[in-house]
């Protein structure tokens, strides 16, 4: 889903430019005052964690391979502030490392999946724990479905902004879209469950942080 | 420690590898956008924006199969939105095809949409090609930070970077353990992604730690969210030339697609 530089008109770059900067100065002002200077060091790892967990790859089917994005559980262990911020130097330093997703694009990119990937899977999760009660099903139920939707939402976003630009229309490139994420959107849920049920189980205080 | 695959070249010798990393972060950024506000269909300009990204390449003496490799990561991008091309249904229709029932139409227009994104979208990569496998990404963080990202995002981002290699072995290891463990051949899908879950889980838990531990030791160390660096970024004369050179050339095309 990292759009490349071309596909966006100018008008779309612009845009979403200006809302991914203003989501990254709220996210850096908000993890400085909850978390202080920690928050360099700690941003910055967990980036790299996601950079790391990318590369395990999983089979899917007919030879192809899936990997793990990350930001529906950065939302649901941290907060949708922290998705933001982690998702915004991922984001960048793919652009720049491995030219995943282009330079003009890059507003774009860090508003589908940081910005609307992180918020979504915050926000279904804490909806629905709060809706299936306190027991730790019903966690990794929220999760999964989290981590689904948070995909899918991700995917839209991306083809209204092509269809917006005029690239694709968008009576095609939304369900197109759309139907190809909810099949991977299905394996980041299942391993949003698995490493949340994990976590659960060794660690069950890093699922208490403080989210930002 | 041996990720060759971050970026690659970056440490070789060429006159584009010794330009200010400014220079060429300013260069890529007005010419992705110079390439990203062309118009559709207007082929020649798209060629002599190449032959530009091309004399660049040759400079840089980074390998050309290299590149082009690389470039070939908006491959599937390119083929999602190819596939999007039949439904334009606005136009002259090039050639149409039937499945089943389904009557399908290629319109002259889609197939110029499509052959122009795609154009922009190799130029545009091409150039951020040149730029990363001839910069080193701490001297692009450098760069980024004078052309006034915020400072904290920028230290967020070297630690990042810092962190991927250590991070990275420790997949390896992980990855290592799981396939000497008969992971590849046999079991069922559902058991191999929760295998990957745990995988994931486990360093997530470690980078937590890892993080605490790097922040204790850091302000043991003083750290007051600050850091001081020895900038050693200069502007040089062969930065000028560079400028001038890439400046004439590209005003030089944007005055001939005005004129045509």
């Amino acid at each position: 889903m990292h759009i490349p530089d071309g596909f966006l008109s100018t008008a779309t770059v612009a845009t979403t430019y200006v809302i991914s900067a203003g989501g990254i100065g709220n996210a850096v002002r908000l993890a400085n005052k909850n978390l202080g200077e920690k928050h360099i060091p700690m941003m910055g790892i967990l980036a790299a964690f996601i950079f790391a967990a990318q590369m395990l790859n999983f089979p899917v089917a007919g030879g192809t391979s899936g990997h793990f994005l990350g930001a529906a559980l950065v939302a649901i262990l941290l907060g949708p502030w922290a998705a933001v911020l982690i998702m915004a130097v991922v984001l960048t330093g793919q652009c720049f490392i491995f030219q995943d997703g282009g330079i003009l694009a890059l507003g774009a990119n860090i508003f589908n999946m940081g910005i609307v990937g992180g918020f979504s899977a915050y926000y279904i999760y804490k909806g629905l724990s709060a809706v299936l009660g306190d027991s730790n099903r019903s966690k990794l139920i929220s999760g999964f479905a989290a981590s689904w939707a948070s995909v899918l939402l991700a995917s839209i976003a991306c083809a209204i902004e092509l269809a917006v630009s005029g690239t694709s229309p968008l009576s095609v490139a939304l369900p197109a879209m759309a139907g190809v994420h909810a099949i991977i959107g299905v394996g980041e849920g299942l391993i949003t469950v698995a490493v949340v049920s994990l976590v659960m189980a060794t660690r069950s205080d890093l699922l208490k942080l403080q989210r930002i | 420690m041996k990720h060759s695959f971050l970026d690659k070249y970056s440490d070789k010798d060429s006159l584009i590898h010794r330009l200010d990393p400014r220079t060429k972060l300013v260069a890529a950024l007005v010419f992705i956008a110079l390439v990203v506000l062309l118009p559709h269909a207007s082929w020649l300009t798209y060629s002599l924006y190449f032959t530009v990204v091309a004399a660049l390449i040759i400079i840089s003496r980074v390998p050309v199969t290299y590149i082009f490799l690389r470039s070939l990561v908006i491959v599937p991008f390119v083929l999602m939105v190819a596939l999007f091309i039949p439904f334009f249904k606005e136009g002259v229709e090039a050639f149409s095809f039937n499945i089943f029932s389904w009557h399908l139409s290629v319109t002259y227009e889609g197939l110029e949409t499509l052959g122009s994104v795609m154009a922009k979208a190799w130029l545009s990569i091409l150039f951020l090609i040149v730029l990363t496998s001839t910069t080193t990404f701490s001297n692009i963080l450098k760069a980024l930070e004078s052309l006034k990202i915020p400072r904290v995002l920028v230290m967020i981002m070297s630690f990042m970077y810092r962190y991927i290699f250590v991070l990275t072995d420790e997949v390896m290891r992980m990855k290592q353990a799981r396939d000497s463990r008969n992971f590849g051949s046999g079991g069922k899908r559902l058991w191999q992604i929760k295998t990957v879950g745990n995988m994931i889980g486990t360093l997530f838990i470690r980078s937590y730690e890892r993080g605490e531990r790097v922040y204790a030791s850091m302000v043991a160390r003083g750290f007051d969210g600050h850091s001081r660096t020895l900038d050693r970024l200069c502007f040089k004369p062969a930065d000028v030339y560079f400028v001038i050179a890439l400046g004439t050339s590209l005003t030089l095309i944007t005055l001939l697609n005005l004129l045509y």
